[in-house]
């Protein structure tokens, strides 16, 4: 009976193309912008995440505030210490760092010469185009040895082979850093450019720049398993206990992933729903057609009516007849917003992530739409009499 | 079962036109038995028309009970009038009243539809009746491609897929050329010779006088 119905319901669109086109414009348009928003506000916000992602979503950076210098708070001892107190932690790193300018002969480049330790390379899964991060020892040691970035050693070794050389660090020393590796190039972070940076091994750095026991930065990283965002509340909390709110700084990519995440999520539901107003005004053109359409039809429905068909089947083929149309409109709709957030997206340079969650939300409310516009004209064919519909003209 | 298919019992129709009561079927009491071959005839306005539309159960009485197959149609919900249709009744229309967007087998097949038969069975018991009045060869075909007298062979057909009790015909020739009529009253006479109930109503006399037993109404009252 339903497939019946739903032929019945195509033949009648056959029957007057242009006016179910029309009709079905409302309906199109409203999932069309429905689909489109939440699609392009799914690909932003998975674009905005992505970029953030770079800097790793398992870590977190605290930055003590200069006014902590002095507190004997944020020194080595401090990575131990917050690895004891605050669980989910898998290191935390030390790292301190200043701008300088790196020479070789006469080039010169100016960069960052971070200071770190030796497993600050596997940490943050540092890959190389030569040679390696340099080891435990060479920072017990406090040699002079260094790991490039990308971009500096493009600069400063244009030609050949970084590995195996000398580069000078601020002061015109000769020669003095023995280079072991070189980074393959690497998308910057919030913290720092690695292309454009300079690692020396901690000790190395403290002994060489900084005087104090104080630390610039420490690199913490979430253990595998644990949610980073609440690491990172954890984190917080235990810093504002030792420090307060104003001693430190924490950077969390993840927690801006998710914040970027809800203002996206926010910013196109509010948009998709202003858009799910126009499904409704396409509903009221479905509910025009569908009594225009009962309407030619009473003939119809009286012949039906006196060759046995109750009032509950009339109402059931005029409601099929409906839910046909707002599918077929849904249906296009989709189509419609796939393409058109396949082209935002194209233009904006995004990847395309197709919400289907929205083809759902689109399709029911369609249905739904169908179903409570379609309801009226539907009981009025089926409650027309059957004699005065059979002699309708 | 009563051997009487219909049995009208004391039954009127009043309408109300404006500030007139215009009795259109008035105190009419009258039985059919099973395998008769009737005509109602009468003037225009006499009351055929309401009392075929109340035999059909597309109307109900004012006053009054309908039996049909022995089963009281007052106070019957409009499903259950929809099903007696659908069961009891098969309709003839002067106009034909297929459904112009159907082929003539999806026209056969609608009754069936609602009588809840599967698909196959529809299409078998369509295919018979459709063969039955001599259209097999058409039943592809849509309404606007057949001739007045086939349409009317279609709508018989319509009309005893299901295997209904009564046949009621509407002025069935009333569209139709005589020869073609001729053919479509020689149809009828072969139904009821089958054994089922055939009711003809008709304002033409000489139509009328084909059936076996006439009825004549004046002013919604039967004249003896």
């Amino acid at each position: 009976m339903v497939i019946e119905n739903v032929k019945l319901a195509f033949n009648a669109m056959r029957g007057n193309k242009m006016r179910t086109a029309l009709s079905l414009l409302g309906i199109v348009i409203g999932v069309a912008s429905v689909v489109a928003i939440l699609t392009i506000g799914d690909s932003a916000s998975q674009s905005i995440k992505d970029a953030i992602a770079i800097g790793g979503l398992d870590m977190v950076t605290i930055y003590p505030s200069p006014g902590q210098r002095n507190t004997g708070i944020f020194n080595e001892e401090f990575s131990s210490m917050l690895r004891r107190d605050v669980e989910g932690i898998d290191v935390v790193l030390p790292q301190n760092s200043s701008g300088g300018r790196i020479r070789v002969g006469q080039e010169a480049t100016d960069a960052s010469v971070v200071g770190v330790l030796s497993d600050y390379g596997d940490a943050l899964n540092l890959e190389y185009a030569e040679g390696s991060f340099f080891e435990a020892m060479d920072n017990i040691n406090r040699r002079q040895v260094a790991v490039l970035g990308s971009d500096v050693a493009k600069e400063l070794f244009p030609d050949q082979e970084a590995t195996g050389r000398y580069i000078s660090l601020f002061r015109n020393q000769a020669k003095n850093y023995l280079v072991v590796g070189v980074l393959k190039s690497k998308d910057p972070t919030f913290n720092l450019s690695y292309d454009n940076s300079v690692f020396i091994p901690y000790n190395t750095y403290g002994q060489r720049f900084i005087r104090t026991a104080n630390v610039g930065a420490f690199v913490v990283k979430v253990t595998d398993g644990f949610d980073t965002i609440s690491v990172s509340d954890r984190i917080t909390e235990y810093l504002d206990d030792i420090v307060g709110t104003d001693g430190y700084m924490l950077f969390s990519p993840a927690t801006l992933a998710e914040m970027a995440d809800q203002i996206t999520g926010t910013f196109s539901t509010f948009l998709a729903l202003i858009a799910a107003i126009s499904l409704v005004v396409g509903g009221i053109g479905i509910m025009n057609i569908m009594l225009v359409s009962v309407a030619e039809r009473t003939r119809e429905i009286g012949v039906r009516k006196a060759i046995g068909a109750s009032p509950s089947v009339i109402r059931g083929q005029f409601l099929i007849e409906a839910l046909t149309l707002t599918l077929l409109g849904g249906f296009l709709g989709i189509v419609l917003g796939s393409l058109l957030s396949f082209a935002v997206t194209n233009l904006m340079d995004w990847s395309l992530h197709l919400s289907y969650a929205s083809f759902i939300l689109a399709l029911g409310f369609s249905m739904f739409v169908g179903v409570f516009f379609g309801w009226y004209p539907a009981v009025k064919a089926s409650k027309l009499d059957p004699i005065e519909a059979l002699n309708h003209e | 079962m009563s051997d009487h298919v219909i049995a009208l019992r004391n039954v009127s129709r009043y309408y109300v036109m404006g500030e007139f009561i215009v009795k259109a079927l008035d105190g009419v009491s009258v039985s059919i038995a099973r395998g008769e071959f009737t005509s109602i005839m009468g003037p225009s306005g006499s009351g055929k028309s309401t009392m075929m539309n109340l035999i059909g159960c597309l109307d109900t009485p004012t006053d009054g009970q309908i039996l049909i197959d022995g089963e009281d149609t007052s106070g019957m919900s409009e499903a259950e009038l929809a099903f007696i249709r659908n069961q009891k009744v098969g309709f003839v229309f002067q106009q034909f009243n297929l459904l112009g967007k159907l082929t003539a087998l999806e026209n056969v097949v609608t009754p069936l539809l609602y009588a809840g038969y599967k698909p196959r069975e529809r299409r078998r018991m369509a295919i018979d009746a459709l063969e039955r009045v001599g259209l097999a060869d058409r039943m592809h075909h849509r309404p606007n491609e057949l001739s007045g007298g086939q349409k009317q062979r279609v709508a018989i057909a319509r009309a005893l897929v299901n295997n209904p009790s009564i046949l009621l015909a509407d002025e069935p020739t009333g569209a139709l050329d005589s020869r073609t009529g001729n053919q479509i009253m020689e149809l009828f006479d072969e139904i009821n010779s089958e054994g089922r109930t055939v009711i003809l109503v008709t304002h033409d006399r000489e139509l009328g006088l084909k059936a076996k037993r006439q009825i004549h109404l004046r002013d919604g009252k039967i004249e003896v």
